[in-house]
C-alpha cells in the first residue's frame, strides 16, 4: 500500500535528520580520529593528518585472525543454541492449560533475579570442565530468560484458531513449532536473533572470567585490549595510539553497520501474516 | 481420581515436557546450581577457609551506614527514570519510524541511531567527557558561549557537579540505547495485520487515530513486558553509572552496585565474599517485589495474564 | 656419552614425577592450616633442596602472553632452570584478581602466582602463601641484592618481618615530566621549588607557551585528585608533598595520615592552584589515557608520570605529532624530597606447594641470578624477543632501523608489528641484581627518566590487613575521595570538609577503629 506524502512526513522526516545529526556527532568524532594520524583531543571536523593507517595495524595485526575465527564460530553456534531454547521455552509457556505452566514460568524468572554470586557459578563450571573451553561462552548465556519472555510475548500474538486446526490435522507439538509457529514470527525471530548475536559477538565478561587459554579469546577480547591500550610502562605502547584505539571502535561496529540493513526487511509492516498465507 | 485426571493431562501435554526439558536443564545447571552460594550471606567468607557463619551480622552491617541508604535510594530512582525516559522515547521514535515512506531513509536512520550501543561504556564515558568538557575542547559549553548564554568563566562541568549530573546521565542512555531499543518495537509493529489499518482507512480514520488506536495498542503489550523485565534488573546498574561517575558527584551518582565495588576496591583488602552476597541477595528481594508489583498490575490491566 | 647422560636424567625425572604424581592429589587435600607443620617436616631436609619437576605458575600480562612468544619464553626458561614442565595460568589483565580469587576458592592453588601488595598482605594474612623468610635469608639471592642495591625492596615486602613474596624488580613511580619548549617558551628553568613550580605553572597557562595565540593550555593535568591506589599521591606529588591520605607509620605506631595538618595544607594547595585554573579541571574524571592522550597533543605542561619506559614511550608520541619531543625530566622539588617508589608485585609460593624449597631455589632465586636466566627474564628470547643479527626492521616505512652484526636490539613485536620489544618481566633499570653482560638496551630518554627517579624515592609502606581493614576502608577512602574532590573544586572549604568527616560515622570513626586494629 502506497501511502500519499503529507506535510506531517515532512515534519516527521525533518525531525529524523535532527535526531540522527544529534546520534550521530559523537560517533563522527571516533571516525575522524580514527583516520588522523595526529593526535587530537578535542573535536575536529576532518581529520588534520588523513591517513588508513590506524585501520592498517589493526588488521596487519597477525594475531587477529584467530579470535576472528572464534567471534564467528561461537556467534553462530550459540545463536543457534539460544534461539533453539528460546523459541520451544516460549512455546511450551503458551499452552495456557499445561499443568506446571505457571511454576515453570515462575521458575525462569526466579533465575533472572536471584543468582548465587561469582565465586559459586565458578565451581560450579569449574565441576562440569566447562572452563576454559568455549562451551563455557556458548552454553553458559544460552538461557535468557529476558528473551524467552519476549519471544512468547510475540507468540501469544499467533491466533489461537491456527494451534487449533494444527491439532486438528494431528500436528504433534513439534510439528506445530516447526510449521506455524516459527513461520509466522519472523520478525520475533529476527529481532531476538539479533540480541543474541550481538550478546555473543559481544562478549568478553565471560571470556575473562572462565577462560584463561588467550588461544581461546574472541575477537572482542582481543579488539577490547587494542582500544585501552595498557596502563603498565610496557615494552608494547603503541605509537600514535589514540588512531589505533579509534580505528579498533569503528572496527569493532562495522558488523553490525552491515548486517542491520539485511534484517530489517523482516521488520516490515505485515511480514509475519504474509509467511502464512504463502 | 483426582490424580488420574491430572495425570491424564500431563500425558497429554507430553510433548510440551519434552520441549521443555532443554530449558529445563540449562536453567538447573547454570542458574540453580549455583544458587548454593545465596548462603554466602550469612557468612564471613573471603574464598579461602570454610565460610564463618555470622547470622545476620552482614546485613546489620549494612543496613547500619547512612551511605547504603543513599546508595540504595539513587539505584532505584536513576534505575527507574532512566527506564522510564528510555522506554518512552523509543517508543515513541518507533512508532513515528514506522510513518517514515522513504525505505532508504528509514534503513539508514534506523541504522544510525542504533550504532551508539556497539560502543563500550568505557569508550562512551571518554567521548562525553570530552564533549560536555568545562574546557575550551567541550564541545556543549562552546556552544552556549558562542550563543551568548554563558561567558567564558561560566562553563559549565555538567558531570562534575550534583545538580546536573543525573539529567546528562539520562541524556548519554538516551543517546546510547533509544536505537537499541526501537529493535524490539520496531518487531513488535511488524507484526500489526495491515488489513486493520486497510480497514480503519475506509472508516475513514487519520492518521492520528491508527497510531492511537491500532499501533500503539499493539504495542502495549510489548512496552508492558520489557518494563516489567527491566524492573527485574534495576538493581543491577552497574556499568554506566561507574564509567561516568566521579568523586565528586558521589553523593547523586552512587548506585548500589559501585558502592559495593568502592567497598571492596577500595579496602586494601581481599573482598569479604559474605558481605557482597549479603548485598545481592537484598538486590534480588528488592527486584523480586518490584517485579511481583507490577506483574500483579499487569495482570489487572491486560485480563489476569502476567508477564509469564 | 652426553646423550646417556642425558637419557639417564631423563628416566631418573620421569620416575620421580610419577611418585610426586601419586602423591600430589593427597597434599593438595591438606588445607593451608596444615601448612605449618609441613614446613617443619621439610626444615630437617633443608640441605637437600630438590628440583621441581612440575610446576604450575599463575601470572598477569607482564609476563610475555602467548601470542608474544611465551612458548618459545617458557620452553626456554625450562631449559635454564631445570624444571621439566611450567604450566602457566594466564587470565586476562583486567580480570587477573578475579581469577586468581575464583582459583583460590576452587582449592585447585597453583604453585607460585604473582600478587600486588594488597592480595599479598591479604593471602598472607589467609595462610594461603608460604612463608619464605627463612629460604630468602639463607640465600644466595640476598647475597646479590644486598651487593647491587640492598635489601629495601625486599624488606619492604614484608609483614611482621615475614616474607610472602619476592619483588622481581623494584616498584617504580611516578617523576614529573615538563615540556622543555615550553619552558624555552615562557623562559623559565625547571623549578626546584614549589613557588617556582606554581609559578611555571602559572605561565604555562597564562603566557601562551604553545604560541598558537589562544589562551588554551594548563599547567598540569591527571586522572583524578587522588589516586585510586596506593601510594595515591603518585600523580600529584608537587601539591602533596609530605601528606598522605592513607595509613602509615609514625614514630613506630599507625596513624591516618588524613587527620594531619599536612594533608589539610595540601588540599589548600590544590584548591588555590585549581581556583587559578593551573590544574586541568578534566582531570577530576578523565582515565589515564585521556590525560596521556591530552600531554601528546599539546594540552599542558607538566605531566606527572611512570619514569624509565614511560619516557621513551612519551618522546615518541610526541614526535610523532610533531611536537617539540624534548622533555625536561624534573628532580623532586624541595618540599616533595623524594618521589615514592611504589611496592612491587610479588611471586609467592602457595601453602599448597609440595616442594617450595624447590620452587623458590629453582625458579625465584633462579630469576634474578644474574646471568643467563635474569637475562631471559630481562629480555626474553634470542631470535624472539631480541636479535644481534644484522638486519634493517621496518625497511618499507619512513624511519627503518638499521642495525650492525652483533649489535643488540628488540625484535619486532608479534602481537603489534611496528614496535620493538624492549624488555621481558624484568624492566632492566629495575632489577634487584646485577646483570652480567647487560647489553643495555634502554634508550637514553627511558635510562635518563629510570636514573633521575632511582636517585631520588623513597619506598611506600606495606600495610598489613586485619579485619576493621575489610570491613570498614572501603567506605572510608570512598568519603575522602569525595572530600578531597569537593575541596580541590573549590565547593566545600579545607574546614568544611574536616567537619563532615568527623561528624560522619563512615569517616573519623573507621579511620579510628582501623587504626587500632592496625596498633594491636
Amino acid at each position: 500500500m502506497r501511502e500519499k506524502k503529507t506535510l506531517f512526513n515532512y515534519i516527521n522526516a525533518f525531525i529524523f535528520i535532527i535526531f540522527a545529526f544529534l546520534i550521530f556527532v559523537p560517533l563522527w568524532k571516533v571516525l575522524v580520529d580514527s583516520v588522523d594520524l595526529k593526535t587530537a583531543y578535542g573535536m575536529r571536523l576532518w581529520p588534520a593528518e588523513f591517513g588508513w593507517d590506524g585501520y592498517a595495524s589493526v588488521f596487519r595485526n597477525p594475531t587477529l585472525s584467530r579470535p576472528l575465527l572464534v567471534s564467528v564460530f561461537t556467534t553462530i553456534v550459540g545463536t543457534a543454541v539460544a534461539l533453539t531454547l528460546c523459541t520451544m521455552g516460549a512455546y511450551v509457556l503458551i499452552q495456557w492449560n499445561m499443568p506446571g505452566r505457571t511454576f515453570f514460568a515462575n521458575m525462569l524468572l526466579f533465575t533472572m533475579i536471584f543468582n548465587g554470586g561469582m565465586i559459586p557459578t565458578f565451581l560450579v563450571l569449574k565441576s562440569l570442565h566447562l572452563t576454559n573451553t568455549l562451551w563455557v561462552v556458548i552454553l553458559f548465556p544460552a538461557l535468557n530468560v529476558y528473551n524467552l519472555v519476549l519471544m512468547r510475548n510475540f507468540f501469544e500474538g499467533i491466533p489461537a484458531s491456527l494451534f487449533e486446526s494444527a491439532e486438528l490435522d494431528g500436528c504433534s507439538p513439534m510439528q506445530t513449532f516447526l510449521r506455524i509457529v516459527l513461520p509466522m514470527s519472523k520478525a520475533a525471530l529476527a529481532s531476538i536473533g539479533l540480541m543474541f548475536a550481538v550478546t555473543y559477538w559481544n562478549d568478553y565478561t565471560h571470556y575473562k572470567l572462565y577462560i584463561t587459554d588467550s588461544k581461546l579469546y574472541n575477537f572482542q577480547m582481543k579488539l577490547r585490549s587494542i582500544v585501552m591500550g595498557s596502563d603498565l610502562p610496557s615494552a608494547q605502547g603503541n605509537a600514535n595510539e589514540n588512531t589505533v584505539s579509534n580505528a579498533a571502535i569503528i572496527v569493532i561496529i562495522i558488523p553490525f553497520m552491515i548486517l542491520y540493513p539485511f534484517l530489517q526487511k523482516y521488520f516490515v509492516k505485515g511480514v509475519n501474516i504474509g509467511a502464512v498465507k504463502e | 481420581m483426582k490424580n488420574k485426571k491430572l495425570f491424564l493431562k500431563m500425558y497429554k501435554y507430553k510433548g510440551f515436557y519434552l520441549m521443555f526439558l532443554p530449558v529445563l536443564v540449562f536453567a538447573i545447571i547454570f542458574f540453580y546450581a549455583p544458587m548454593f552460594g545465596i548462603r554466602f550471606a550469612f557468612t564471613n567468607y573471603n574464598g579461602i577457609k570454610t565460610p564463618d557463619f555470622v547470622g545476620l551480622d552482614n546485613f546489620v552491617r549494612m543496613f547500619g551506614v547512612p551511605s547504603f541508604w543513599k546508595a540504595f535510594f539513587n539505584t532505584i530512582q536513576i534505575s527507574v527514570i532512566k527506564l522510564v525516559l528510555t522506554t518512552t522515547i523509543a517508543v515513541v521514535v518507533s512508532i513515528l519510524l514506522n510513518e517514515i515512506i522513504n525505505i532508504h531513509f528509514k534503513k539508514a536512520v534506523q541504522t544510525i541511531i542504533y550504532l551508539p550501543h556497539f560502543m563500550s561504556w568505557v569508550v562512551t564515558a571518554s567521548l562525553f567527557t570530552l564533549i560536555l568538557a568545562p574546557t575550551s575542547h567541550g564541545l556543549v559549553n562552546t556552544m552556549l558561549i558562542n550563543m551568548g548564554f554563558i561567558n567564558e568563566n561560566e562553563m559549565i562541568y555538567f558531570l562534575g557537579k550534583e545538580s546536573t549530573w543525573r539529567p546528562v546521565y539520562y541524556l548519554i542512555n538516551i543517546w546510547k540505547e533509544t536505537g537499541w531499543q526501537t529493535v524490539i518495537f520496531m518487531a513488535t509493529l511488524a507484526g500489526i495485520n495491515t488489513e486493520l489499518y486497510e480497514a480503519a482507512s475506509i472508516d475513514g480514520a487519520g492518521r492520528w487515530q491508527k497510531m492511537r488506536y491500532i499501533t500503539f495498542p499493539a504495542l502495549a503489550n510489548t512496552i508492558l513486558t520489557v518494563f516489567i523485565l527491566n524492573l527485574a534488573k534495576v538493581m543491577n546498574l552497574f556499568e554506566s553509572a561507574f564509567v561516568l561517575q566521579n568523586d565528586a558527584v558521589l553523593n547523586t551518582a552512587n548506585v548500589l552496585e559501585t558502592y559495593i565495588y568502592y567497598q571492596t576496591f577500595n579496602s586494601g583488602s581481599i573482598p569479604n565474599y559474605g558481605y557482597t552476597t549479603a548485598v545481592g541477595l537484598f538486590k534480588s528481594l528488592v527486584g523480586c517485589v518490584l517485579v511481583l508489583v507490577c506483574n500483579q498490575w499487569s495482570k489487572k490491566v491486560r485480563d489476569g495474564r502476567g508477564i509469564v | 656419552m652426553k646423550k646417556r647422560l642425558m637419557s639417564l636424567l631423563m628416566v631418573a625425572a620421569m620416575t620421580s614425577t610419577m611418585f610426586v604424581g601419586c602423591g600430589s592429589d593427597a597434599s593438595k587435600e591438606t588445607s593451608a592450616t596444615d601448612a605449618a607443620s609441613s614446613d617443619a617436616a621439610t626444615e630437617a631436609a633443608a640441605d637437600e633442596v630438590v628440583c621441581p619437576d612440575e610446576i604450575t605458575i599463575m601470572v598477569d600480562a607482564t609476563v610475555f602472553t602467548e601470542p608474544n612468544g611465551r612458548d618459545q619464553f617458557i620452553a626456554k626458561l625450562e631449559e635454564l632452570t631445570g624444571i621439566a614442565k611450567i604450566n602457566v595460568v594466564q587470565p586476562d589483565h583486567d580480570a587477573y584478581y578475579d581469577v586468581v580469587g575464583q582459583t583460590i576458592a576452587s582449592g585447585d592453588w597453583p604453585d607460585v602466582m604473582i600478587l600486588g601488595p594488597t592480595y599479598l598482605s591479604g593471602y598472607a594474612s589467609q595462610g594461603v602463601l608460604w612463608d619464605m623468610t627463612d629460604a630468602w635469608n639463607n640465600s644466595e639471592l640476598k647475597v646479590r641484592q644486598t651487593a647491587f642495591g640492598g635489601n629495601v625492596d625486599v624488606e619492604g615486602l614484608m609483614i611482621n618481618g615475614q616474607l610472602y613474596g619476592m619483588p622481581a624488580t623494584r616498584g617504580n613511580g611516578c617523576v614529573t615530566y615538563l615540556r622543555q619548549s615550553w619552558l624555552d617558551a615562557v623562559g623559565m628553568d625547571v623549578p626546584t621549588t614549589y613557588d617556582e613550580y606554581i609559578e611555571v605553572l602559572r605561565a604555562f597557562k597564562n603566557n601562551d607557551p604553545d604560541g598558537d595565540g589562544q589562551n588554551n593550555t594548563y599547567g598540569a593535568s591527571a586522572a583524578g585528585f587522588i589516586g585510586g591506589e596506593a601510594p595515591y599521591i603518585n600523580y600529584w606529588p608537587e601539591f602533596y608533598q609530605d601528606a598522605f591520605p592513607s595509613f602509615m607509620t609514625e614514630n613506630g605506631a599507625w596513624v591516618d595520615g588524613f587527620n594531619s595538618d599536612a594533608m589539610k595544607a595540601a588540599l589548600q594547595r590544590m584548591a588555590d592552584a585549581y581556583a587559578e585554573g593551573l590544574i586541568d579541571p578534566a582531570s577530576l574524571d578523565q582515565g589515564t589515557k585521556d590525560a596521556r592522550t591530552k600531554y601528546f597533543a599539546g594540552e599542558f605542561g607538566a605531566f606527572t608520570y611512570w619514569a624509565g619506559n614511560w619516557a621513551e614511550n612519551i618522546y615518541q608520541n610526541l614526535s610523532q605529532n610533531d611536537q617539540d619531543p624534548e622533555i625536561a625530566t624534573m628532580a623532586p622539588i624541595a618540599e616533595v624530597g623524594t618521589y615514592i617508589n611504589r611496592l612491587s608485585p610479588a611471586w609467592c609460593i602457595t601453602s599448597t606447594c609440595e616442594n617450595p624449597e624447590g620452587v623458590f631455589k629453582y625458579f625465584i632465586e633462579t630469576m634474578q641470578d644474574g646471568a643467563d636466566t635474569q637475562f631471559l627474564w630481562t629480555y626474553g628470547v634470542e631470535g624472539v624477543h631480541w636479535s644481534t643479527a644484522a638486519e634493517t626492521l621496518y625497511a618499507d616505512t619512513d624511519s627503518p632501523k638499521e642495525y650492525a652484526q652483533g649489535e643488540f636490539h628488540g625484535c619486532d613485536n608479534l602481537e603489534n608489528p611496528g614496535t620493538q620489544y624492549t624488555k621481558a618481566h624484568i624492566d632492566p633499570k629495575l632489577a634487584l641484581v646485577e646483570l652480567a653482560n647487560d647489553p643495555g638496551a634502554l634508550s637514553e630518554t627511558a635510562k635518563a627518566s629510570a636514573d633521575l627517579f632511582t636517585a631520588n624515592c623513597r619506598n611506600a609502606e606495606m600495610v598489613p590487613s586485619t579485619q576493621e581493614m575489610t570491613d570498614y576502608n572501603g567506605a572510608l577512602t570512598t568519603l575522602k575521595n569525595t572530600l578531597i574532590a569537593k575541596v580541590v573544586m573549590g565547593e566545600m572549604t579545607v574546614d568544611e570538609a574536616y567537619a563532615e568527616y568527623e561528624s560522619n560515622p563512615e569517616g573519623l570513626a573507621y579511620s579510628q577503629a582501623i587504626v587500632d586494629s592496625l596498633n594491636k
